[in-house]
């Protein structure tokens, strides 16, 4: 361990001292000694792997656990000084903001402003502080057009935004976020990061921040804590995390780093602009002229790029057999607020077995397009048709498991049929709630399956919702596996996603909605290589075009062809 | 985008919206109190009329008829339930042999009876709740409790929140049912219900952790909000007021209905007093001019 608990100074923000802790109910502590201080204006990232103990290091330092999560406690935790045994989290909320993973259940109040209002008014704000606190922290997170709008009708990534803001507004000197940018559009993920860099930088909040996207937010970091079974394995730098995670644990690894490593340059890139002073000062030079290149509404099949290029089976077949087909679609919505169009004259045809990762900032339509697919939504104007078929998984997969026990939920020939076809292999007597969470979303995908199959045949079109978030890479990857079994066998797979790293590692098109509209549809190494915000971080780093994954960016550096590396 | 819950609040100028609150909870609880009290199926169908008129009054109309909906569906369920567990009433109307476990089941007119009964006082329940949930502020309401129960953020929070949230939940878990595959197992109300309830007090201990984490059980002082009057509040005590005094009358010398050997029930003066009361109380909502148009609800 690089750091740990020595040296406690009166400047701490945020002290663990030998910290265990068990749930009620369960046999295991799920923190277990922890010694850890973070530093009043330091910038902290939590790593490590789903069920690593991140949220209830989290839960401890702002004092639900242990007085809304109970359990058994040894050792301590100090807030700005204050014991979080005698302290409640109501009586640290003046030194600590909390935002956790799952915004929906963070909000009391039934506008925007009413909830960014709430906080002041229980610190005892006068009305002209309150006005001016909203006013500043609304317009830093950009969403003033979102202080009259109903809570109800927000939706995911507007909400995280809302739960921050929150959090921030009394301006509480420690902020402890658990995967903040889970919801959030790259866009938006970006600008959260570096707003919370801006507030640590400028204010001295300090602030702890459990991610999974790790590349995100790593060069913002001054140091990483990284977790494994409830215990503190690294406490570092940046480089150093960087490091050890290509030594000793490589789900944790950013796919800079590991494209250096695979390279064999040793030393790590913390972010971007890192990675490439490091691979100018070697030499590497992106292709003239192609710097921020962003692809225009490309028409289907559309190839524009100069570089790699990759050919995706069955789309030259798509016009004849199609398993969605969208023409002139227009989508209005009324949440309560009045209508409004959400998908605006949307043309699309989608083959079978094709891999399709539907992306676009929040509110751009992606779930509206998946649920209209699916019958859950009429369309305004236009046709959209599914003739094969289609099994949609929502955002939440808890909300279909419903029985005690899988087998409940999935009997007889379909039931098998569709827990193969997902490749899920559980005791039928198990409940389906104690599960691990890609085990869930597995038997939640197959429940939506069974029945729609004809024997063993697939129905045309899976989509999938967001089905990223609070998933480590390792569980990532176990879905992209999952997503090419289910294309091998001939369905085409939709997966609305906020993640351009998981989108580069499943999928072979892409589609970019911007208000609606359909502003991209072209092979995914185009997309996710041709913009700021929309492209992965190999491509950001290396600068050309088609490059998008670290095998493709290790064929480019080492002189192969990238497509050829990238298979 | 997520659909609005029907029972969700949504500001407008309706006299429940902006009353203040102390007539405002007169005024429904009121209303539920009868529910609560009356045996009385007139005046309990009367309840559940009146509600339903001051709902329709302050541009509830949504709120009203899903709770309309899932009160029907309660009292339906009720009434079936206790036509096959009880088996006492003179007047059988079906034989339906010996059941494992329940023995001999006959269906008596009387337990009908006496299931639509209990069915009509959920049904008047949920109508109150669901008019209440879609034109009472829950944000003025946590306000108002933070200074009577500042300790008690999970109070507030179930009071305040739990409608929604529940509501919420049912229609995501809803949609999901639609979606599962037709060979799935598939999911009854029960069910539904039964994870619902389970999942949406979850989400309440949820919401009261967050409540906490804003401060809500912090000693500082807010000050009393100035209550901004409502031209409609006088309106709103005098219906509650009487409405309230009709309901404890109705303790003493209201009507009952006695199920059992036979359907014995013949309302009285008081009962078709307190049911005219009941139902003329809905109309307190009614603004000149009609109901509030051009809302969202």
């Amino acid at each position: 361990m690089a750091r740990a608990s020595e040296g406690l100074g009166d400047d701490s923000a945020l002290q663990f001292n030998d910290l265990t802790f068990t749930y009620n109910g369960a046999e295991a502590p799920v923190l277990e000694r922890i010694s850890l201080e973070v530093g009043a204006g330091e910038f902290v990232l939590l790593a490590g792997r789903s069920g690593s103990g991140k949220t209830s290091l989290l839960r401890a330092g702002c004092g639900l656990v242990p007085h809304f999560h109970g359990g058994l406690i040894e050792g301590e935790v100090r807030v700005a000084g204050r014991d979080t045994r005698e302290f409640g989290p109501g009586q640290l909320a003046d030194v600590v903001g909390y935002v956790a993973q799952d915004p929906e259940t963070q909000v009391i109040s039934t506008t925007v402003a009413a909830e960014l209002d709430l906080p002041l008014r229980f610190r005892g704000y006068s009305g002209a502080e309150r006005a001016r606190a909203i006013e500043e922290v609304a317009l830093a997170l950009n969403i003033p057009h979102l202080l009259d709008r109903s809570v109800s009708a927000l939706s995911g990534g507007e909400l995280q935004r809302v739960a921050l803001a929150v959090a921030l507004a009394p301006r509480p000197p420690l902020i402890l976020l658990d995967e903040p940018t889970s919801q959030l559009d790259p866009v938006s993920g970006d600008e959260l990061i570096w707003l919370l860099r801006r507030l640590n930088e400028e204010w001295g909040v300090a602030v702890v921040l459990a991610e999974h996207r790790i590349e995100r937010c790593l060069a913002a970091a001054d140091r990483v804590v990284v977790m494994d079974r409830g215990r503190v394995r690294m406490d570092g730098s940046p480089a150093e995390f960087l490091r050890y995670a290509n030594r000793s644990e490589p789900a944790l690894a950013t796919p800079g780093s590991r494209l250096f490593n695979l390279v064999g340059i040793d030393t790590p890139p913390v972010g971007v602009r890192d990675g490439r002073m490091i691979l100018r000062q070697r030499g590497y030079r992106p292709e003239p002229g192609q710097g921020g290149r962003s692809p225009g509404r490309a028409e289907t099949g559309n190839r524009r790029s100069s570089g790699p290029r990759v050919t995706i089976g069955r789309r030259r077949d798509r016009a004849r057999d199609s398993v969605l087909r969208a023409k002139g679609l227009w989508v209005e919505l009324d949440s309560g607020e009045g209508p409004v169009d959400v998908l605006r004259d949307v043309d699309l045809e989608v083959g079978p077995g094709e891999r399709i990762a539907l992306m676009g900032r929040n509110g751009a339509g992606k779930s509206t397009l998946l649920r209209t697919a699916a019958g859950l939504g009429e369309p305004a104007q236009g046709r959209l048709d599914t003739p094969e078929g289609i099994a949609l998984l929502t955002q939440s997969p808890d909300d279909y498991l419903v029985r005690e026990r899988v087998g409940d939920e999935l009997s007889g020939p379909s039931g098998e049929a569709a827990l193969r076809a997902v490749g899920l292999r559980v005791d039928p007597d198990a409940d389906p709630r104690d599960l691990a969470g890609g085990e869930r979303q597995r038997l939640a995908l197959a429940i939506a399956l069974a029945g729609r199959m004809d024997g063993a045949e697939l129905p045309g079109l899976v989509a999938l919702d967001e089905p990223t978030r609070g998933l480590d890479r390792s569980l990532k990857d176990g879905l992209a596996e999952l997503i090419g079994l289910l294309s091998g066998r001939g369905a085409a797979v939709i997966v609305a996603t906020h993640d351009v790293e998981f989108a580069a590692a499943f999928a072979d098109r892409v589609l970019l909605l911007g208000a609606g509209e359909l502003i991209a549809d072209a092979a995914a190494n185009e997309v996710l290589s041709g913009g700021w915000y929309f492209a992965t971080e190999i491509a950001r780093m290396l600068d050309r075009p088609g490059v998008i994954t670290v095998e493709q960016g290790a064929g480019v550096l080492l002189g192969r062809d990238p497509v050829e590396a990238g298979r | 985008m997520t659909r609005l819950s029907p029972l969700a609040y949504v500001p407008a100028r309706g006299v429940l919206q902006t009353g203040a609150l102390a007539p405002v909870a007169l005024y429904l609880g009121a209303y539920l109190a009868v529910c609560f009290l009356s045996d009385d199926p007139a005046v309990l169908a009367a309840a559940a009329a009146g509600a339903a008129l001051a709902g329709y009054g302050c541009g509830a109309g949504r709120a009203v008829r899903f709770s309309f909906r899932l009160g029907l569906a309660l009292a339906v369920t009720m009434i079936l339930v206790n036509g096959l567990v009880t088996s006492r009433g003179s007047t059988v109307l079906v034989r339906l042999g010996e059941w494992p476990l329940m023995g001999r089941v006959d269906v008596t007119a009387e337990a009908l009876a006496a299931g639509a009964a209990i069915g009509l006082r959920a049904l008047g329940t949920m109508m109150v709740i669901g008019v209440y949930s879609a034109c009472v502020d829950p944000d003025r309401v946590l306000r108002a409790l933070q200074r009577i129960a500042r300790r008690s953020a999970l109070t507030a929070t179930l009071i305040s929140r739990l409608v929604p949230l529940a509501s919420a939940d049912g229609a995501r878990l809803n949609q999901a049912a639609d979606l599962r595959g037709p060979a799935a197992a598939p999911v009854g109300r029960f069910a539904l219900a039964q994870r619902l309830l389970g999942g949406s007090l979850d989400r309440a201990v949820d919401v009261a952790a967050t409540l906490e984490l804003r401060g809500y059980g912090i000693a500082a002082s807010t000050g009393r909000s100035r209550t901004v009057p409502s031209r409609y509040d006088r309106r709103l005590w005098l219906a509650g007021a009487v409405l309230g005094a009709a309901a404890v009358a109705l303790l003493l010398f209201g009507g009952t209905l006695s199920a059992y050997p036979r359907i014995e029930y013949s309302p009285g003066v008081p009962s078709l007093v307190m049911a005219v009361l009941l139902l003329t109380g809905g109309l307190a909502t009614w603004r000149r001019g009609g109901r509030v148009r051009g809302s969202r609800i």
